[in-house]
């Protein structure tokens, strides 16, 4: 079953609004905090609403409508969204009040706003969409989710468009908890070359990337999503490339077939560990590149993954600040998306040219 | 065809199917004093607690310095049971899934460590076990389900989501099996919310009576074992009924608020009618969401109204029994319904005595036997404008 991918909309750490800027003149970053570059809200979101809503609403709102634009569509059949942590900043505000104040005169507005849904239902409410609304939180497979619920809906409904979504936040509570609990890679430990990290930790990030998938091919379309697989709790790397082969072989590639491989290595170097030997076994004769140095490490980072490939494929480029010396590829049809979340969770998506 | 072979509940009536079916006969709410929530509101308010502690729960679960939180804990007794219902051995026998639902997740937990942490005193780390997913993470791992793991968080209509996912698993042909529903645990921010928005009913609530003041909060978790017509054929499997037809809509009319007509529970349940092919006049009982708000009661009663229009079947809310346990309460009414069918019984809908003013119908007020249900829907509803609905039918 194909999937297009119709429209898109990311918000990121990088300049993802910019449809131009494809990361021209940029960097990495070397920093163990990678927030998000927000654009001018209001061309997105009408100011009544706006001021009211948290930093993951604006940007999922915002992601929403641009990609709803991109595939010039006013409403769509199903909103889906994945958060692994979802309104992290209206959830603590609420939690913060409640104790300081001993549980008393206490308001309404961010508990109302915490629930994990929020986002979904924002959208929904902005244009009066009643369909199917769905919200997933996985850790890291809360958008691969809401992505296998997609590619079900779109089996079960023929012409249809969908909007699907991966959001996460990375606000100031959330990175000191993380940092306390070990999790935060260490400033001096932040290097480019993401793959070659010897050290614990990954460097956080957050974005919300939106994409409106459809089972019909149009002027919009950008690429499409050949296959998805998802796993909790791989056994070591000869199970990871089993399970990959098996994958490829089930959407009918093979290795060969492959121009890219975007690679979600977080810099922590145990999590990392499966991915890399699994990489340098299979992907020896295809360029890897790494991601999470332009988005940081998130729950929903391979929301950001899906996006860049898709922009590569339709742009015909790879950025400069991912190719790192060696040359650029001509001829990009086929990449492959493989992602790892704390060596919990992983999975496979396949991009191609339409 | 997607059939339930196994049933699982912990709730403050009964830690089991059969404590539960006991209290539901005899009329027995769980509805009363706050004694495990240490809030300052306990005094003043009732609640639906799980009548265990966190130490308790997990003797229950045989389990020694396991970490879990609590809702991870009732998530694991309830999928114990829903698995042993089923009769279910071997986990690798088949593509099996376990797909949960939460609201809060470790909320229960990291509520009580987040003063130490904002002061810089607590070096304990509980930002990993907060996760609304972690749960099902841990669960799925504790029984050896691999095949795919997800939490659906669509606030008070999240089980029935995780429901209606299970079915489409299988029905996609991506899972031969799973376990489906949802686990919270009461804590003092959901409470502390739910007060903020002036909903609860310091006294039982009284789902659809006109004099309804709010909802009363509980906990629990309950899961159905779903199976595909294959493994069921193949296994010569008892079954205990057919998830016959699930429907998901959005109200989209307010953030918290139910649209006065009911639109979103409208297009629900007539999404459920089409995938169950069935025509409204089939159903036989409809298991309400009624929450005993003003708000959701009133929508709800014309959205039904709209659907049903003269051959209104019976129905009751059975809140009033276990209060409104948030993300598991669609998994929990789940079990309810099939209780239902299964003993043909309908549970009254308790401490209603006036009619709504705005409405002509009226629940069944009291325990209603030997009534043959076919077909039975039950509604849920959320945050968000998240509305589902699920259709059980008799094998």
């Amino acid at each position: 079953m194909t999937i297009y991918i119709n429209g898109t909309g990311c918000i990121s750490h990088q300049n993802t609004i910019d449809a131009d800027a494809f990361f021209e003149n940029r960097e990495i970053d070397c920093l163990p905090l990678l927030v998000a570059q927000e654009p001018d809200y209001k061309g997105y979101v009408p100011a009544n609403m706006l001021r009211r809503m948290s930093h993951i609403i604006k940007m999922g709102v915002a992601a929403a409508k641009i990609s709803l634009q991109q595939a010039e569509l006013e409403n769509v059949d199903a909103i889906i969204t994945g958060t692994g942590l979802g309104c992290f900043e209206d959830t603590t505000k609420f939690l913060k009040t409640l104790i300081e104040n001993n549980e008393q005169l206490l308001t309404p507005t961010s508990f109302i706003q915490s629930t994990h849904n929020t986002v979904a239902g924002q959208i929904a409410l902005l244009i009066k969409c009643h369909n199917y609304n769905f919200t997933y939180t996985q850790q890291g497979m809360s958008f691969e989710s809401a992505l296998v619920d997609a590619m079900m809906f779109l089996n079960e409904n023929k012409n249809s468009n969908i909007l699907v979504g991966g959001l996460d936040e990375a606000i100031q509570p959330y990175y000191d908890l993380l940092a306390k609990a070990g999790h935060i890679k260490k400033q001096e430990d932040v290097i480019t070359e993401i793959e070659k990290n010897k050290t614990h930790g990954f460097c956080l990030g957050e974005g919300a990337s939106f994409f409106v998938l459809s089972n019909q091919k149009n002027k919009t379309t950008k690429a499409q999503i050949k296959g998805l697989k998802t796993f909790t709790f791989i056994k070591g790397a000869d199970d990871l490339q089993n399970k990959l082969t098996t994958f490829l072989r089930g959407i009918d590639l093979s290795i060969n077939d492959l121009n890219l491989v975007l690679s979600g290595n977080s810099g922590d170097a145990e999590d990392d560990t499966i991915l890399n030997e699994s990489n340098r076994q299979l992907f020896s004769k295809i360029d890897i590149v790494y991601f999470k140095p332009l988005c940081g490490e998130y729950f929903t980072a391979s929301a950001f993954a899906l996006w860049l490939a898709s922009a590569i494929i339709e742009k015909q480029k790879v950025p400069k600040v991912l190719i790192q010396g060696h040359s650029n590829k001509k001829d990009l049809k086929t990449i492959l998306i493989v992602n790892q979340y704390r060596n919990t969770e992983y999975s496979f998506m396949c991009v191609s040219s339409c | 065809m997607v059939f339930v072979t196994g049933i699982g509940i912990i709730s403050a009536i009964g830690k089991n199917v059969s404590e539960t079916l006991s209290s539901l006969l005899e009329g027995r709410t769980g509805i009363g004093k706050i004694n495990h929530l240490q809030t300052i509101h306990k005094d003043n308010y009732v609640a639906s607690e799980v009548n265990y502690s966190l130490q308790e729960l997990e003797n229950l679960a045989g389990l020694k310095n396991s970490n879990y939180n609590r809702t991870t804990l009732l998530s694991l007794l309830a999928t114990q049971e829903a698995l042993t219902s089923a009769g279910i051995k071997s986990i690798s026998a088949h593509r099996t899934g376990f797909i949960s639902a939460s609201s809060v997740g470790g909320m229960c937990h990291s509520e009580l460590l987040y003063k130490d942490f904002l002061e810089h005193k607590s070096h304990e780390n509980f930002i990993d076990t907060h996760y609304t997913g972690a749960h099902a993470t841990d669960v799925a791992k504790h029984f050896g389900i691999t095949d795919y793991i997800t939490t659906i968080s669509t606030a008070c209509s999240s089980a029935a989501n995780a429901i209606m996912l299970g079915a489409r698993l299988i029905n996609n042909n991506i899972l031969d099996r799973v376990v489906v529903g949802g686990s919270d645990a009461l804590c003092k921010f959901t409470f502390n919310g739910f007060n903020t928005l002036m909903i609860l009913d310091k006294e039982w609530c009284k789902p659809f009576d006109d004099n309804r003041k709010g909802l009363n909060l509980g906990e629990g978790a309950a899961y159905l074992v779903l199976e595909s017509e294959r493994v069921v054929k193949a296994e010569n499997k008892k079954t205990l009924a057919i998830l016959s037809g699930y429907g998901n809509a959005n109200d989209a009319y307010h953030q918290t608020a139910s649209s006065p007509d009911g639109q979103g529970a409208y297009a629900a349940i007539q999404k459920a009618l089409e995938i169950a092919n069935l025509s409204p006049n089939k159903i036989d009982y409809v298991n309400a969401h009624g929450t005993g708000t003003a708000n959701n009661d009133s929508s709800e009663a014309a959205a039904m109204q709209n659907i049903f229009k003269e051959n209104m079947p019976l129905f009751s809310s059975t809140k009033a029994f276990t209060g409104h346990a948030l993300a598991a309460a669609a998994s929990i009414e789940a079990v309810i319904t099939i209780l239902s069918i299964q003993h043909k019984i309908i549970f009254p809908n308790l401490n209603c005595v006036s009619p709504m003013q705005d409405t002509i119908l009226f629940p069944v007020t009291s325990l209603q036997k030997n009534v043959e249900i076919n077909h039975a829907l039950s509604n849920s509803f959320g945050f968000g404008g998240n509305c589902s609905s699920l259709i059980f039918s008799k094998n």
